[in-house]
């Protein structure tokens, strides 16, 4: 089985350079191509879901398989299967590439989830980064140039912060960092730098108050290119996140209290600029900025409940938040936009309505399941305060997700002319709506089978050392 | 696939106390699934230009029907008397933070059970006018009544939550597609008083874990946790806040003269019926069952909320120039005097209150139910210009007066019993609240009074709109409800056979209720001096 284990990788790596190799060679892509592509995520998710129990590691440490890995590895395959499923590809400037885009983004999320030291972490968050360039340059160059700049110094952030840990602890290696941190001391040089890779982490996971360059150029990037910035590479960076926290855990003094500050602003801001806004796409941003920061609260807490709980919203988190601004495709000009979808388009508006619900932490769908494992483990931790910011931010979250269901559902479509000025319908094809109802099902069915779903996050946050 | 998996982890029906020849081990699970599932498929079933809408109320109905056949079978086979949970569920759901899908039901959790019942189709019923998006309103309105079943039938913390969470979702959609011209507002209201009360609820649920270990939500481990008495008082609070946004109490009652006036009949007699109730549930089934010290050192304070509540629901209606926004108002008095039963903490009025949470739903759907409907009929709302109308309505005035009648718990109606339970069981121990509800009734009376004398036997006003007596369809859901409350009134054991203590088909609410009912109050009996004797 061991030799299976890269299955997953390779066939997604392929996969990449294939597309780009048929970019370059057809001028017009196969309509065929997005089902092929959403059969080889699925493909991979199955293969992973196979031999990803398979405990082992490779090139010294470098890449480990453990529950860690096979949890987090399933979450993104199904997200970009479904994200490729359910996208209206006639609104993409680049379907091939945009095609081949997710999956080096799912690749990136792929190898943080499988590395053991610092390098892993970083190389993987970087791919996963740049591929959302690329996705937004197709659109629009000067937001790419934008998302390239903000992103090289979430870079420069993430390297100076891991290097300057490596310098204080004295190894790149996550378990020998974890164990040289029960002897050490919580010292000024390493606080300065946890503080400093957790800045970095926060500009590229769209933490509020640093979604300043992510929410304008998820807006005005292509459908995919804005659900790989809100989800995949959010998810890549709160992966990245765990992992840190999983190994600084001995010394939670270092970075407790920051990334307690940073989930509390997250989830208040992120409800009430989703509350404010009126765009669907610029809502769904908020609505997934807040639920990152249930995940930050859910790493404060610094125990194994709290990280294999934030480990669990992350699954969710990136099914919702990668998959969302796919699904509402061009409809995302105003609330107007997605008026009267419900009946249009009724697979594709309901699973709008689940994300956004989901996103919001509305029960009984994914999101709320995982809120509630992140409140439980805040509880226990004494955190009060922390809970009662994070339910104020979810009852905002909540009224902004239901006025836009009610958009969706109660609302009257819009009439010719006012289609014709800007307002398009997704298109509807047999992929798209088989693609929206398996997202309608894996949003439910998460919360309602959470049972093996958050046993194997716990045994992710076990994989990471933590008892 | 979802009640396969239940179906494998549940106890096997002999071993479930109330298991009987046509039960199920997943007999309560049905009542919240099968809604959810039909809801669904309702959705899924193409409706183009509304040919199927008539199939869609019919489907809605017959679920409806279905799950009150559900209940009748639980509610026969249901061992009186037996003071543990029966029909339980029990399978780990998110084992590694102690959340398990256990559901059960007592006595009081049965009859609301029952309520639910009446009310779910009560509600469709008084929803067939519906003629716009057909297909998403009783979708909506399935899935609402889910979450009321799923919370009523909850053992579980978490799941309470969930339930009671989710139940805000429909409601606030209903309301805002489906309401009157002030819905939005009545919308945000119902999000953020229900909102706010269900983060009211998670902190309590959340602080109660923390102070256990973290180890369970159950209901069985986390209210038997043994508690400091900060920690006590903490939950005691949130509970209250979040039983008072709920049911609702004054202060927290913001929401509900828009949503019983703006809402859509159906969901109006929803709200009113069973979803509000669920406020005096949590508090029966948390802080009194459980948290005896927190309810000793609240009770006071509780009282005193629904005295207030009851007096400014009376006085309220007394000023209110819109028979509508009149009913919403004293649509609150039965909460009230639930709430002072709770707070009584002796047996009889704990009794009495889980009596009141049936029938004070029942009243207060009747109210609101006849209130809406007369307005339509006669094409106004204002009380400036409805006048004398008892010649004209003849079937609505009946109902209105038997609502008035259900509200202030006269003899022969349901909620006589209960009334009386809670003022025998008060006055020992609150005679201070005692009094004030007491002049709160009888503000009441005169508020209803005032009303049934001004809109019913007034002067006609020849200048109001033309006005029509109650249709058939509309005299079936207020009949329901005034049926049933006077079923109760009358037949509080059951009828039985001539001669005989056998039940003929009913065995009674009082004898249902009744069992574990002697678990919650065991707690709060009153010493007896021990002079008395002598």
């Amino acid at each position: 089985m061991t030799n299976f284990i890269f299955v997953p990788e390779g066939l997604i790596v392929a996969g990449a350079v294939a597309l780009i190799l048929m970019a370059r060679a057809w001028r017009r892509p196969r309509w065929w191509l997005p089902t092929a592509v959403a059969s080889l995520a699925l493909v991979a998710l199955l293969i992973e879901l196979w031999v990803g129990a398979t405990l082992a590691t490779f090139f010294g440490g470098a890449l480990v398989q453990d529950r860690f890995a096979l949890f987090a590895k399933s979450a993104v395959l199904l997200a970009a299967a479904l994200a490729i499923a359910v996208t209206d590809w006639s609104d993409e400037e680049a379907p091939t590439i945009g095609m081949a885009m997710i999956l080096l983004a799912a690749f990136g999320v792929m190898i943080v989830a499988s590395a053991g030291d610092f390098v892993g972490l970083w190389a993987g968050l970087e791919l996963a980064g740049a591929a959302a360039v690329v996705l937004v340059s197709a659109r629009r160059a000067d937001l790419g140039l934008r998302l390239l700049v903000t992103g090289g110094v979430a870079s420069a952030l993430v390297l100076i912060g891991l290097a300057l840990v490596y310098a204080t602890v004295g190894s790149a290696d996550l378990p020998a960092v974890r164990r040289d941190m029960a002897f050490e001391g919580a010292t000024l040089p390493l606080a300065i730098a946890v503080f400093v890779l957790l800045g970095g982490l926060a500009v590229r996971a769209g933490l509020s108050p640093f979604q300043f360059a992510r929410v304008p150029v998820s807006l005005g990037a292509s459908p995919l290119g804005a659900g790989v910035i809100i989800g995949l590479v959010a998810a890549a960076a709160l992966t990245v996140a765990i992992k840190i926290a999983a190994a600084l855990t001995p010394l939670p003094a270092v970075f407790g209290p920051y990334l307690m500050v940073v989930a509390a602003v997250a989830m208040v801001g992120g409800g009430a600029a989703a509350l404010a806004t009126r765009s669907p796409r610029a809502r769904l941003a908020y609505l997934a900025a807040g639920q990152v920061g249930w995940i930050a609260a859910g790493l404060a807490t610094h125990y194994r409940s709290g990280l294999g709980a934030s480990l669990f919203l992350v699954g969710a988190f990136a099914l919702a938040a990668t998959t969302g601004p796919a699904l509402m495709a061009g409809a995302d000009a105003g609330e107007f936009a997605l008026a009267g979808i419900g009946a249009l388009r009724p697979a594709r508006a309901a699973g709008i309505a689940l994300v956004f619900l989901s996103l919001a932490g509305a029960p009984p769908l994914a999101g709320f399941f995982g809120e509630f494992a992140v409140a439980a483990a805040v509880a226990q931790g004494g955190n009060l305060w922390l809970l009662s910011l994070g339910l104020l931010g979810a009852l905002m979250s909540l009224a902004a997700a239901v006025g836009t269901v009610r958009a969706i559902y109660l609302q009257s479509p819009p009439d010719e002319s006012r289609r014709a000025s800007g307002v398009r319908l997704p298109v509807l094809t047999r992929l798209s709506t088989m693609g929206a109802a398996a997202l309608c099902v894996a949003i439910a069915g998460y919360g309602v089978f959470a049972n093996p779903i958050i046993s194997l996050a716990d045994q992710g946050a076990e994989a990471l050392g933590l008892r | 696939m979802i009640l396969a998996g239940i179906a494998a982890a549940s106890p096997s029906p002999a071993a479930v106390p109330g298991a009987g020849i046509f039960t199920s081990p997943l007999i309560l699970s049905l009542t919240i699934w099968v809604p959810v599932i039909v809801a669904i498929a309702m959705h899924a079933i193409p409706n183009p230009r509304g040919r199927y809408d008539t199939l869609m109320k019919q489907i809605a109905f017959f679920t409806n029907l279905g799950i009150v056949f559900v209940l009748f079978i639980t509610y026969n086979q249901f061992q009186t008397f037996l003071p543990t949970m029966q029909f339980e569920e029990k399978l780990p759901w998110l084992p590694s933070i102690g959340v398990t899908y256990h559901l059960g039901v007592d006595g009081p959790s049965m009859t609301m059970m029952v309520l639910s019942g009446i009310i779910g189709i009560t509600s469709v019923l008084a929803s067939w006018g519906v003629r716009e998006r057909v297909r998403p309103y009783f979708s909506l309105l399935l899935l609402t009544q889910a979450a009321v079943n799923g919370a009523i039938a909850a053992h579980d913390m978490f799941v309470l939550v969930l339930f009671w969470g989710a139940a805000v979702i429909p409601i606030a959609l209903l309301v805002f597609g489906w309401g009157g011209p002030r819905r939005e507002a009545a919308t945000w209201r119902l999000i953020g008083y229900w909102g706010f009360g269900t983060a009211a609820l998670l902190v309590a649920v959340m602080t109660a874990y923390a102070a256990s270990g973290g180890r369970s939500f159950d209901m069985d481990v986390l209210l038997k946790a043994a508690f400091t008495p900060r920690v006590q008082l903490a939950v005691g609070v949130a509970l209250v806040i979040a039983a008072s946004t709920r049911l609702p109490l004054f202060p927290l009652h913001g929401w509900a003269r828009d949503v019983y006036s703006e809402a859509p009949l159906g969901v109006t007699i929803v709200v009113a019926g069973t979803a509000s109730r669920l406020g005096a549930y949590l508090l029966l089934r948390t802080l009194v069952a459980a948290d005896h010290d927190a309810a000793r050192l609240l009770s006071p304070f509780i009282a005193a909320l629904a005295a207030i509540t009851i007096a400014y629901a009376a006085v309220a209606a007394l000023r209110s120039a819109d028979l509508r926004w009149a009913a919403s108002r004293l649509a609150l008095v039965p909460g009230g005097f639930t709430v002072f039963g709770l707070a009584a903490l002796t047996p009889i009025a704990i009794t009495g209150s889980v009596l009141s949470i049936f029938t004070g739903g029942l009243a207060a759907a009747l109210i609101v139910a006849a209130a809406w409907t007369l307005t339509e009929r006669a094409q106004t709302r204002s009380m400036q210009l409805l006048s004398g109308l008892a010649p004209r309505m003849p079937i609505l005035t009946w109902v209105l007066v038997l609502a008035a009648l259900g509200l202030l718990g006269v003899p022969l109606m349901a909620s006589f019993p209960a009334e009386a339970m809670i003022f025998f069981g008060s006055f020992q121990s609150q005679p201070l609240g005692g009094f004030a509800v007491a002049a709160g009734l009888a503000l009441t009376a005169v508020a209803l009074a005032v009303i049934v004398h001004r809109v019913l036997f007034g002067q006609p006003n020849h200048d109001a709109p033309a006005v029509s007596d109650a249709s058939l369809g509309e005299s079936w859901y207020l009949g329901v409800l005034a049926g049933a409350l006077l079923w109760v009134g009358l037949f509080p054991g059951g009828p039985k056979l001539p001669g005989t203590d056998q039940p003929i088909f009913d065995p009674g609410l009082i004898n249902i209720m009744s069992a574990g009912i002697t678990d919650i109050a065991s707690p709060y009996v009153l010493p007896t001096p021990p002079a008395a004797a002598q």
